[in-house]
């Protein structure tokens, strides 16, 4: 398990524990990776966050056409693994998670420990703090250098 | 809005390719995807119609490596172009970080240019974003095409680009111009970081 | 109401039982329900399907025909179960310490032989 925020791992860990979720992903509701677990590769994630976060983003404005307030979660059923995709609100602004589960638990299950997830994750997350400049002064020079080094030009 | 992360010294920027449909988009990030060390890029996400129109959206993540100790990754998207499907394109729109806009060169798509330019603006303002606040830099792609058929990219620089803002030539489909554009937009958006302006 | 909740409307007529479910084994969802105030139906349902499956693969490793009746004898209360319909569902009932569990079972075992 990996998380951006330290905050976000005890309720993530807890909801793996109960749920037995193979794949968890946490995302903005931009499609940014906030945790994960199950992934192998970094870059994959990200893939991952961007259809998922996608699905929810359109699933809301289906149901905002509809009148609707938008849909609690979207359960896809297969034949092997199922998936869970749920779009919530928090203290730090929307997000979005994405469950993958097999036959070792069920949909139930996962989605009644992922409104516990849910509410221990809008209890404990603390408010958005402002960013500071985060880049030092070698700043140019390793933009240069990095850039350089995956464009080749 | 990027995502900078202290404790694990982490930062992702979401970049969207911008303009009109056919204009080039996807040939950007599939150039960029052949190129790029597989090391340093994930897969290429395309959700497009048989038509190979783009749907919804493509995406690439790139990583850049680590820059002032913060291991940096871009993530590439593009929006559909056609006029229909805004709805769209407004949601990929959502939380960016810069934008690239694709333009066609050819004197004919001259005021498809213009129109999705309008509908940039439109679409970023209805999320807050005044676009004259957001790294953009300008693509003229297709400038490998017939002198007959194309403006130049002075002229559409007069046209276009009113803020002054970084432009390039370019022959996406040959890669002619995809990576300096690429190269200016990532410039734009991590001295936007580094200068500490609300992200 | 359904045929199924009149089915469990027999169930939790039953003398301290306080709700009866159907519940689908394999998605721990709720197919239909007759339950009093304060049962938590989806939760019993996702978490009483979990407990049927793992104790049918355990009855199963040990070379046992599988469980045709759960039962959990709690301080407060208990929790029956009885697989039915190829054991795709669950009839489930939750009950007082004082309930009629005999009759309670019957009637669970008599559902879930309507339900083929």
């Amino acid at each position: 398990m990996r998380t951006l925020e330290p905050w976000v791992g005890p309720p993530l860990e807890h909801f793996l524990a109960e749920s037995e979720a193979r794949v968890v992903l946490l995302m903005t509701s931009a499609g940014q990776v906030v945790a994960q677990h199950g992934f192998t590769r970094s870059l994959d994630v990200m893939a991952a966050a961007a259809l998922g976060a996608g699905i929810v983003a359109s699933t809301t404005e289906v149901a905002r056409l509809m009148d609707q307030r938008g849909f609690g979660a979207l359960v896809h059923q297969g034949s092997e693994q199922g998936m869970l995709l749920s779009g919530f609100d928090t203290p730090r602004g929307r997000w979005v998670g994405l469950v993958v589960f097999g036959s070792e638990t069920s949909v139930g299950l996962v989605q009644l420990f992922w409104d516990e997830l849910v509410r221990e994750l809008v209890a404990v997350a603390p408010p958005e703090t402002t960013q500071a400049p985060v880049l030092a002064e070698n700043f140019e020079r390793e933009l240069n250098a990095s850039l350089h080094a995956l464009f080749g030009r | 809005m990027s995502l900078v992360n202290f404790t694990t010294r982490e930062i992702t920027c979401k970049i969207v390719y911008y303009g009109p449909g056919r204009s080039g988009k996807t040939t950007n990030l599939q150039y960029i995807f052949g190129r790029v060390p597989e090391n340093r890029r994930g897969r290429m996400v395309s959700l497009a119609t048989h038509g190979d129109r783009t749907l919804f959206f493509d995406f690439l993540p790139l990583d850049l490596g680590s820059i002032s100790g913060f291991t940096t990754r871009f993530q590439l998207y593009t929006v559909p172009g056609q006029s229909y499907y805004n709805a769209t394109r407004k949601l990929v729109l959502q939380g960016a970080d810069g934008v690239v806009f694709v333009a066609d060169s050819q004197a004919r798509r001259f005021d498809d240019n213009l129109e999705s330019l309008q509908n940039l603006q439109e679409n970023l303002l209805e999320q807050g974003v005044d676009v004259r606040d957001l790294p953009v830099v300008l693509q003229y792609n297709k400038q490998d095409l017939p002198a007959d058929l194309v403006l130049s990219s002075d002229a559409l620089d007069e046209a276009l680009n009113f803020r002054g803002v970084q432009s390039f030539g370019a022959d996406a489909l040959h890669g002619s111009g995809v990576f300096e554009t690429l190269k200016g937009i990532s410039e734009s958006v991590l001295r936007r970081l580094a200068a500490g302006a609300p992200a | 109401m359904s045929r199924y909740e009149t089915e469990l409307g027999r169930i939790s007529a039953v003398r301290g039982v306080r709700g009866a479910m159907l519940v689908s084994m394999a998605d721990g969802l709720v197919v239909a329900e007759s339950l009093m105030d304060g049962v938590d139906g989806r939760a019993v349902a996702a978490l009483a399907a979990s407990l049927a499956g793992r104790l049918a693969r355990t009855t199963a490793e040990a070379g046992l025909e599988a469980p045709r009746v759960l039962h959990l004898h709690a301080e407060r209360g208990n929790l029956l179960a009885v697989p039915a319909a190829a054991a795709e569902l669950l009839v489930v009932a939750v009950t007082q310490a004082d309930a009629n569990l005999g009759l309670a079972r019957l009637e669970m075992l008599d559902v879930a032989q309507g339900l083929g």
